[in-house]
């Protein structure tokens, strides 16, 4: 039979770093509060009949968020075997409530007082044995960034279970209150069930959950009880809170000794000072989130040194498409492979995954840099600033991260999306995500901006695009939050942690899992779609093989013809190579360039001159006007993101249905935005 | 008077919650209990961090405005 223990704690107390020393896994710790949202499982090291279950982090067992009722159900409802406690040491007044309801219980629990070390290093010390005592449970000093005391601490979680723990209530509550759980106990009526200590102090609090729970007339009754009570004490969940605390604080007069009176000004209060100050927080930010994106995204950092993420592109890329593509090429052509065999080697998977490939080194720099900046406790601090701003939209200040990253590519920024703790701001987020344009769209603009501004301010053309898809974002982030996602909670409030040096090994675990994971992911969609579009694009009804040049036979085309009359409103209506453009989009933004390309047969090396705004595309002139060209490039900046990024999407928002609302607003949102740009335009055009 | 109204490194007693009964616990729960020392750290356009039983906490205003202190 394996031994059910679980980890459970204030937020940001370290319970996933003592769960991945105990069990050797890699799960994602922050220093940032809520960073676990659902129970997590692994096995001990060192006993493989011992699970250990990782749980979000909790102030109480009363909940007030939805990962916090995960905790509650699971240690009131299914009851583990045993369940550690770890109390962040540095705080120890404030953990120790949740420990006193823990305890209520009645599952057998050991204490375990995590950062020792740093107690120590303020010279302070806490007396464990004598918290033992008073408290009635096994108490053990560890520090599970280290793993000092952990396996001590097994062994007594191994064996807490099999003596009956008691009960400490009597210490703690009034005689009044005492009272009240004793008769409620007696309504209950259950004499057998383990939790009905715990179950009629939560009631005498006025929990809605259990009294919902309550039949008609033991509701009644214990009504009458607590009313009976009010009568003595008006405010009674205050009065239980007051008297633990109280309690707390003589469990920590007797324990603790502190070196200093009074609270010493911190190097995190230091900090603070000026990273939160009132006028330096934004502008420090700026100059970190520069630093941040000119080292992932940048030709150059500070106008002088080479950008370390373009620099390692270029490097994976070049040799992608040169010595492998052709090595495999060759290859597979010194076989005999027949000529569709090399096409959809060639162009459909190596040109298709070559696109995932090449965000592989910008997304690991980023990573690791937000790594650096999460486990240091410097993103608390930039969601608390941001949050004034986002509120106004809608948003919580925990947004920012993501949205800022949505303009280098967005499957990482929904990835981000992770550190949101309201359901409701991390699926608005994803749903206005996209809209900051990514850098795989850049290349449509700038081959717009060629082709049809050539006399006109291009970086303006640009800038403008840009902006268009941050105000939409703010739009439709209004109109969601009036609409869709109404009644959300409005209320900030968040523990900062201390600023910590972050280790080298969790910087590495972070950015490595994360490439990993976006690798295999999006590398399968990205597979699947790619090999899909070829054989759309490379073959007619009938199933013959086409060359390029005739692909306008091929199923793509009659795709594309069938579907050119939705786009009439919106200007590029009146062909079918922009509707195909915008479906080979959808594999990978910038392959829009490439079909035109290859669509309006364009020279080799035009294309390539095209993408980077170097060279016109001969006959794209003949198809667009400057208001369609724009109208279209509003299209496939807002419309669905490409495959990778609805990988992404789907797996931020856990849900199929909320995967297609996202798409279907995205799409309405595009379809609306370029219709209004065509029509506006052309009034414009008539005017002037 | 209401939290929000207290100086840049001074020190109050919370007298009492205000608000929501939800909101109330969870401040409980934190670590705003009746008779407990605040001290305000810092200040910024979003809201207040607060220095409360060792811990920083940070709120936004209208969250500070139903903190009563004396």
């Amino acid at each position: 039979m394996d031994l059910r223990i679980a980890l459970a704690g204030n937020p940001n107390c370290g319970k996933t770093t003592l769960f991945n020393e105990l069990t050797g896994s890699k799960q994602h710790v922050g220093n940032w509060p809520g960073v676990t949202v659902d129970k997590k499982e692994g096995t001990y090291k060192k006993d493989k009949d011992i699970v250990i279950l990782d749980l979000p982090g909790i102030y109480s067992l009363s909940p007030y968020s939805a990962e916090e009722i995960v905790a509650r159900d699971y240690i009131a409802k299914e009851r583990p075997d045993a369940l550690i406690n770890i109390v962040d040491g540095t705080s120890i007044e404030r953990n120790l409530y949740l420990t006193l309801q823990i305890m209520e219980t009645q599952v057998p629990t050991v204490i375990a007082i995590n950062m020792m070390d740093e107690v120590e290093a303020r010279g302070d010390s806490i007396d464990c044995n004598k918290i033992s005592k008073m408290l009635g449970v096994p108490v053990v000093p560890i520090v599970a960034r280290s793993g000092k005391g952990i396996h001590e601490l097994m062994k007594v979680a191994a064996e807490v279970g099999k003596k009956p723990q008691k009960s400490i209530m009597k210490e703690i509550y009034s005689s009044s209150i005492l009272d009240g759980i004793e008769q409620v106990k007696t309504i209950l009526d259950e004499p057998q069930s383990s939790d009905r200590d715990w179950r009629a102090i939560k009631i005498v609090e006025g929990d809605e959950i259990l009294l919902q729970n309550l039949s008609k007339d033991k509701k009644e009754k214990v009504d009458q009880v607590i009313s009976e009570i009010e009568k003595e004490i008006p405010d009674v969940e205050s009065e239980i809170a007051d008297q633990r605390y109280k309690y707390i604080s003589k469990i920590v007069k007797a324990a603790v000794k502190k070196k200093h009176v009074g609270h010493v000004e911190t190097k995190s209060d230091k900090l603070d000072k000026i990273l939160t100050n009132k006028f330096l927080a934004l502008p420090l930010f700026a100059v970190i989130m520069y630093f941040m994106f000119s080292i992932t995204f940048g030709e150059k950092v500070l106008f002088v040194l080479p950008g370390p993420g373009v620099w390692l592109q270029d490097l994976v890329v070049n040799f992608w498409e040169g010595p492998l593509t052709s090595f495999i090429v060759n290859g597979i052509t010194s076989l005999g492979a027949s000529e569709w065999a090399i096409s959809l080697v060639e162009s459909g998977i190596l040109a298709g995954l070559g696109g995932v490939v090449s965000f592989l080194p910008q997304i690991l720099i980023l990573f690791l840099l937000m790594s650096v900046l999460e486990d240091s406790g410097y993103m608390a601090r930039v969601a608390f600033v941001m949050d004034r701003i986002f509120r106004k939209f809608g948003l919580s200040g925990r947004s920012f991260i993501p949205l800022l990253m949505g303009f280098g590519c967005s499957v990482p920024a929904m990835m981000a999306t992770r550190t949101l703790e309201s359901e409701k701001d991390r699926r608005l987020t994803l749903i206005i995500t996209p809209f900051m344009s990514c850098g795989a769209k850049l290349p449509i603009y700038l081959m717009f901006a060629a082709t049809l501004f050539p006399n006109s301010n291009q970086t303006w053309i640009l800038f403008s695009i840009y902006f268009l898809g941050m105000a939409t974002a703010v739009i439709v982030g209004i109109i969601l939050n009036k609409t869709m996602f109404k009644g959300g909670e409005s209320n900030f409030i968040m523990e900062l942690p201390q600023y910590r040096i972050p280790t080298l090994k969790s910087v590495f675990i972070h950015g490595w899992e994360k490439v990993k994971g976006f690798a295999i992911k999006a590398g399968t969609i990205i597979f699947a779609s790619t090999v899909l579009i070829w054989l759309l694009s490379s073959f007619s009804f009938t199933l013959e093989y086409l060359p390029e040049e005739e692909m306008n036979r091929s199923i793509i085309a009659q795709i594309g013809k069938v579907l050119q009359f939705i786009f009439v409103p919106l200007g590029f209506g009146n062909d079918w190579r922009p509707v195909v453009g915008t479906l080979t989009g959808f594999i990978a933004k910038e392959n829009i360039v490439s079909t035109f390309a290859v669509l309006f047969n364009a020279a080799e090396g035009v294309a390539d001159a095209a993408m980077e705004g170097a060279a016109a595309l001969p006959g794209v002139a003949d198809v667009f006007t400057k208001v369609s060209a724009y109208s279209y490039m509003a299209f496939n900046l807002l419309c669905m993101p490409c495959f990778a990024a609805v990988g992404a999407l789907r797996k931020e928002m856990g849900s199929l249905k909320w995967t297609f609302k996202a798409i279907g607003i995205q799409m309405a949102v595009a379809y609306i935005v370029a219709f209004c740009i065509n029509i506006i335009g052309n009034l414009l055009v008539m005017i002037f | 008077m209401p939290l929000s109204f207290v100086k840049l490194g001074e020190t109050k007693r919370i007298a009492s919650l205000k608000g929501k009964d939800s909101v109330k616990r969870h401040l409980q729960d934190i670590g705003f209990n009746q008779g407990e020392e605040v001290k305000l750290l810092s200040e910024n356009e979003s809201g207040l961090i607060l220095l409360i039983k060792g811990v920083r906490i940070a709120l936004n205003r209208s969250l500070a405005e139903k903190i009563i202190v004396e």
